[in-house]
């Protein structure tokens, strides 16, 4: 790498993944060299990204510019500039997608025949590449363009399967929301034309008054709001990810929303400066929400993957609780809190992407093996697929952030910042700040509630189905790709101060104050100063303990009581006699405390229908339906759909009334109106 | 004082003592009931005679079954570890904070709600999902509150807490203590299982919550659940009654006979509220299931209100 | 004694909490009992410092009236009109309790912010006694909206009562003697009335619950 300047190496990056999408085009007739070829050029970009990106997070310093394209036209060119905040994301990028890469080796062999694997192999390496380009993009043009091919790009993966009813309403959705979403990123980034004469992202915002900036920032909010899956943006995502093969979703849950976190730090940050405190408090409100409703609403779901998606809402409000913290204190002048609310913020994006990319590969295992999304189906997996079985149970530990894995650290950063923007005299700040703790604890038990749930009823227990029997082992690809993302979770978990050593330089960058000082603390631990007194945890302490006391138990169980007995029998029965899977909780009982409890949320509906046998007490058959409403479609979505198709229709009549003369004269008057406009203004 | 010994001292001196607070338990609510009781050293019996038996394990149960035992054990005593039974015992800068007590508790609840689910009963799926709704309703009561608490003593370091409260006086007098110190008792009440929130003595499965959990282990098995769910009634007692009620402001020498007196103190503290726990659960009845959400609405309110008292009523 | 007044004022408040928490009749008149003692024991703490202080004894002679009147006259008169309705605990309500209990804190919340724009009110203890006295008058007017029965109302009225004079006492530390009675001649004589024509609405229609008073329209 010596000789190599960093440059030289994105533009490699970039060759690779074109490589890899014109290899997978080439090669449809062979699709086995095809995926081979294709996931091969895609795993060495990879791998080249996580190298570029490490070396510029602790080496080097500027910022780099690539220029590639300049045009005779002003203001349009292609250059990409990659400063530190990129290459945290590139980094991600490129770590989950190369993971992604490997399952996808075994994965898309079931696809063989059946479809077109060079061409999704071909958007697939192009998706990759758009969001690089998101990700690296110098002037707003460029990253406008970046945007809309991203969003493109992931609405064919989405609708590959095409035949399939839901898929296609899945894409229409997908298309809709996040062009709704896009026109308000045009409209802020009109107005930064409009007063900066310039596209550039890098340049300073000064000239810009201060209306128009709260009114950007609005802008801004609600286009990358919608893509990151804000509550009430968010109706897309249940949609989408499931609809999607299971490596895409798990790059779009892992990367494509947190590019709308790329974009609000971008922006918002590094561009629009910060200029008020309540910009933070509202992000922090609608992180709280978007926690507790969006891990709510996963609690009712037994389709594997929609439940995923929901609880990427809650972790996409989990980590704009940290940035809304962030942009308060910063605004405020509290540097030291802001940049740890930001490290929080980041390293949650980044133990996302790991351990949610995790979960939807294993998904798409079961997936493949039982041929059913549905848990209600599943069961007694674990004996059947015990390592898929204990990769999903760590990526299960490590969202619910539970100690040693990295969820848990990310989350106690985040409490942390929360505690250091509590101070007197603020009432406002310190309740929402109260609240937000509060949201975080609860939206935490529920995660952990959740995902008892999937993995106790997918892989404990009977198998349900005769789709659970005859599941078989995924192949070693698959496992591979797996394996190495829980052991990414597990040592972020166990040594996070190197991770977050590496996001302290984001953060140097982006606010000027280093945490790092505040982070010693030794191997394995992090600590934080608050105020004088400081407080530190250490994860692979815990870690040690608990192994310790397992061990020491172990062996003084062995020592007082002989080696033990143990008998295998059938589970107790009441002496009824043959327990079968029919007996065991289901998830929708699993759920039903909660259901109960939340009742004025979900507003579930019930369905009975009965049987009856020879006595009203013997029936025959029961039938037990329950759904939950869809709150946000039902009152905010379709009320403001009526109301476009009620104003389309009317307007139908009047102006598209067919006659060939009424739309001439609309052409000419339009013409004479522009004229008009030029002579005004 | 050194880390090594303080871990050593703080694991001996809370597995020891675990067992004897449910024998006081028990022998308070059956002298109450005009009852002799069983022995005070009961469970010692207890643990040692389920060491002997042999164990059933269904054949429906896989690893987690088996592992959840020794999980349960250590993670309640890793979260032991970071309590301390006294401040004169505490080393200097050690790491481990309160959030992190309420996660690695979390550890050992995950994995007994799954093996709950583990063996394909109806029972220990009943009580998972029980346990599951109630402690997704009591966590947001433990966290403020526990936060409210750190943010006045300027670090969430259960020692630095301990430390500072021990500069209050009389904390229970005080109006913004006195309202956590509330909430904290109906969050003991509920992750201890005991009444009003889950009867530990009953044997309907249809009432159980952390006992259906348990139903199907046997042997020493069971003997490290009974042990795990002990110290962690131990150890959140030690967090309310060392924070609320501090006693080492008394003590006016230094020296192992201080750290000695300070630990005895500490156990009369453990007895007193032993005896208040079990005088709690004679007065009151076990709630409706759908009735716990009122009891941690309350609970929540209790602690919401104390950082509200504090920090924005202003005092 | 600041501190114990803060203290009290505090346990005052919970207690309008635990009231709205309730289910059962003989919990909402046990509550309200428990509420009148804690005020009359800062009334007579109130009442023992200006005895010490200015050798005025109204304040202490009024906390011994609340004691009478409200911790054993009242209740007991509740209990005895309320032993002949059929019912024990209210099962139907508007909203379910968890949710009311959540809105109560937003009511501390919503005085907080309203009263702390009044000037001379930010000396610290008077402050937030003031605020706690406040909130318990709107969570007894907000009891009274969300029970259907009505012992409900006449339990909230009381308590609306009871935070008025609360409020009063903290700010003051003492109100003239001759307000203080007038006002609890007042109370006498609604709850007397109330008494007897919640006995009168039962005798007629079998039923207290006044949700169906809707079905007199005219």
């Amino acid at each position: 790498m010596v000789g190599f300047r960093p440059e030289q190496v994105y533009l490699l990056m970039m060759l690779l993944y074109g490589g890899a999408a014109l290899s997978a085009l080439l090669l449809r007739k062979h699709p086995h060299w095809g995926n081979l070829t294709a996931h091969g050029l895609c795993l060495a970009a990879a791998a080249l990204g996580t190298a570029a990106s490490l070396l510029q997070l602790t080496v080097v310093e500027a910022p780099l510019r690539v220029s590639l394209l300049q045009s005779a036209l002003p203001l349009i060119g292609v250059d990409l500039v990659i400063d530190r905040l990129s290459a945290f994301f590139i980094l991600t990028l490129s770590v989950l997608g190369g993971c992604v890469s490997i399952y996808s080796f075994g994965y898309l062999q079931h696809y063989f025949g059946r479809r077109d694997v060079g061409l999704f192999n071909f958007l697939y390496a192009l998706f990759i590449l758009s969001m690089f380009w998101v990700l690296t993009a110098g002037n707003a043009v460029f990253f406008f363009i970046a945007w809309e091919i991203m969003s493109l790009l992931s609405y064919f993966l989405v609708v590959f399967e095409s035949e399939q009813k839901e898929n296609q309403r899945a894409g229409t959705i997908y298309i809709i929301m996040t062009h709704l979403g896009t026109s308000f990123l045009l409209v802020g980034f009109m107005l930064m034309f409009s007063f900066t004469q310039s596209f550039d992202l890098l340049a300073g915002s000064a000239t810009i008054p201060g209306w128009a900036k709260d009114v950007m920032f609005i802008l801004f909010l609600i286009g990358f709001g919608t893509k990151a899956g804000v509550i009430p943006l968010h109706i897309w995502l249940p949609y989408a990810h499931p609809a999607a093969a299971s490596n895409v979703s798990a790059l779009m849950s892992g990367i494509m929303i947190k590019t709308a976190i790329y974009g609000l730090l971008r922006f918002v940050l590094g561009y629009l400066q910060l200029q008020h405190a309540w910009w933070g408090m509202l992000l922090l409100g609608l992180g709280l929400v978007s926690a507790v409703l969006g891990v709510a609403y996963a609690l009712m779901e037994h389709n594997i993957k929609r439940l995923l998606a929901f609880h990427s809402i809650e972790n996409i409000g989990i980590i704009l609780i940290g940035l809304g913290v962030s942009f308060t204190a910063l605004a405020q002048g509290h540097a030291l809190v802001g940049a740890v609310a930001l490290a929080a913020a980041l390293f949650h994006t980044f133990n996302h992407a790991l351990f949610k990319g995790g979960l939807f590969l294993g998904a798409g295992a079961l997936q493949l093996a039982t041929h059913t999304k549905d848990i209600e189906e599943l069961g007694g997996l674990i004996k059947r697929m015990p390592r898929t079985a204990l990769l999903m149970l760590i990526f299960s530990l490590a969202i619910s952030a539970i100690v040693p894995f990295n969820g848990f650290v990310s989350e106690w950063l985040t409490y942390q910042a929360l505690l250091g923007s509590i101070g007197p005299g603020q009432a406002g700040i310190n309740i929402i700040a109260a609240l937000a703790v509060a949201a975080l604890a609860f939206s935490g038990a529920l995660a952990a509630a959740c995902f008892v749930k999937l993995f106790g009823i997918s892989f404990l227990g009977l198998p349900r189905s005769e789709h659970a029997l005859h599941a078989r082992e995924a192949p070693a690809s698959m496992q591979l790709g797996m394996g190495l993302l829980a052991g990414l979770c597990l040592a972020a978990g166990v040594y996070p101060l190197g991770f977050l050593r590496l996001i302290d330089q984001v953060g140097v960058a982006l606010t000027g104050t280093a945490i790092a000082g505040g982070l010693q603390g030794g191997w394995g631990t992090v600590s934080y100063p608050l105020a004088a007194a400081g407080t530190s945890i250490s994860p692979p302490a815990a870690l040690a303990v608990m192994v310790g006391v397992g061990l020491a138990a172990g062996i003084l169980l062995r020592v007082l009581g002989g080696s033990g007995r143990e008998r295998r029998y059938g589970t107790w029965d009441c002496g009824f006699a043959a327990i079968n899977s029919r007996m065991q909780y289901s998830a929708t009982g699993f759920s039903k405390p909660l259901r109960i409890v939340l009742r004025l949320l979900y507003r579930p509906g019930r369905e009975l229908v009965v049987e009856e046998g020879r006595s009203p007490y013997f029936p025959d058959l029961m039938k037990y339906k329950v759904s939950t409403e869809a709150i946000f479609e039902k009152y905010l979505y379709d009320p403001g759909l009526q109301l476009i198709n009620r104003f389309s229709s009317k307007l139908e009549y009047r102006v598209q009334t067919g006659s060939i003369h009424m739309y001439l004269l609309y052409i000419f008057l339009t013409m004479l109106a522009l004229m008009l406009y030029n002579r005004l203004v | 004082m050194n880390p090594s010994s303080y871990i050593l001292i703080q694991i001996l001196t809370i597995l020891a003592v675990a067992p004897l607070v449910n024998g006081i338990i028990r022998k308070s609510k059956a002298l109450t009931q005009k009852r002799q009781g069983p022995p005070l050293l009961q469970m010692y019996w207890d643990l040692y005679k389920l060491l002997q038996k042999s164990a059933v394990v269904s054949e429906t149960a896989s690893w987690i079954f088996t592992a959840t035992p020794y999980i349960v054990l250590a993670t309640a005593v890793a979260a032991a570890v970071l309590v301390p039974v006294s401040t004169l015992i505490i080393p200097a800068g050690f790491p481990g904070d309160v959030i992190m007590l309420v996660y690695i508790l979390a550890l050992g609840r995950f994995f007994m709600m799954l093996a709950g689910l583990d063996t394909g009963s109806t029972f220990g799926g009943m009580g998972s999902s029980r346990e599951a709704m109630i402690s997704a309703l009591i966590e947001p009561s433990i966290l403020v509150s526990m936060l409210t608490v750190g943010l006045i003593a300027q670090s969430t370091a259960v020692g630095e807490m301990m430390a500072a409260m021990k500069l209050v006086t009389a904390p229970l007098l005080h109006p913004v203590y006195l309202l956590l110190f509330l909430a904290l008792v109906i969050v003991l009440l509920a992750e201890t299982s005991r009444i009003p929130v889950d009867d530990p003595a009953t044997h309907l499965e249809l009432t159980m919550v952390h006992e259906a959990m348990v139903l199907e282990y046997s042997g020493r098995q069971l003997a490290l659940m009974e042990l795990g769910a002990a110290v962690k009634q131990l150890v959140l007692i030690t967090l309310l009654v060392n924070l609320f009620l501090p006693h080492d402001q008394l003590l006016t020498m230094t020296g192992s006979g201080a750290v000695l007196l300070s630990v005895l103190l500490y156990l009369l503290k453990v007895v007193l509220a032993a005896v208040g726990i079990a005088v709690i659960e004679t007065s009151t009845v076990k709630l409706r299931l759908f009735s716990v959400p009122n009891l941690a609405a309350l609970a929540f309110i209790l602690s919401f209100l104390g950082f509200l008292q504090y920090f924005v009523l202003g005092r | 004694m600041a501190n114990y007044l803060d203290a009290l004022s505090v346990l005052i408040l919970v207690s309008s909490f635990v009231l709205v928490a309730n289910k059962r009749i003989s919990s909402y008149i046990a509550t309200f009992r428990l509420q009148s003692l804690l005020i009359a024991l800062t009334a007579g703490m109130m009442g023992l410092q200006s005895l010490r202080l200015e050798g005025r004894v109204d304040v202490l002679v009024v906390g011994l009236l609340i004691v009478s009147l409200k911790v054993i006259y009242i209740p007991n008169l509740l209990n005895r009109t309320f032993a002949q309705v059929e019912y024990r605990v209210e099962k139907d309500f508007f909203l379910n309790i968890p949710l009311l209990v959540l809105i109560c804190c937003g009511l501390v919340v919503f005085s907080y912010f309203s009263i702390s724009t009044i000037a001379g009110i930010n000396a610290g203890t008077i402050n937030m006694q003031v605020v706690n006295s406040v909130s318990v008058v709107l969570i007894g007017l907000l009891f009274m909206i969300s029970r259907k029965k009505a012992i409900g109302q006449m339990v909230g009225f009381l308590v609306i009562e009871n935070g008025l004079f609360v409020t009063a006492l903290f700010s003051t530390h003492g109100m003239p003697f001759i307000v203080d009675m007038g006002i609890f001649i007042d109370m006498i004589t609604a709850v007397l009335i109330m008494g007897i024509l919640v006995f009168r609405i039962n005798e007629k229609f079998e039923s207290i619950n006044l949700h169906e008073l809707k079905n007199l329209r005219g």
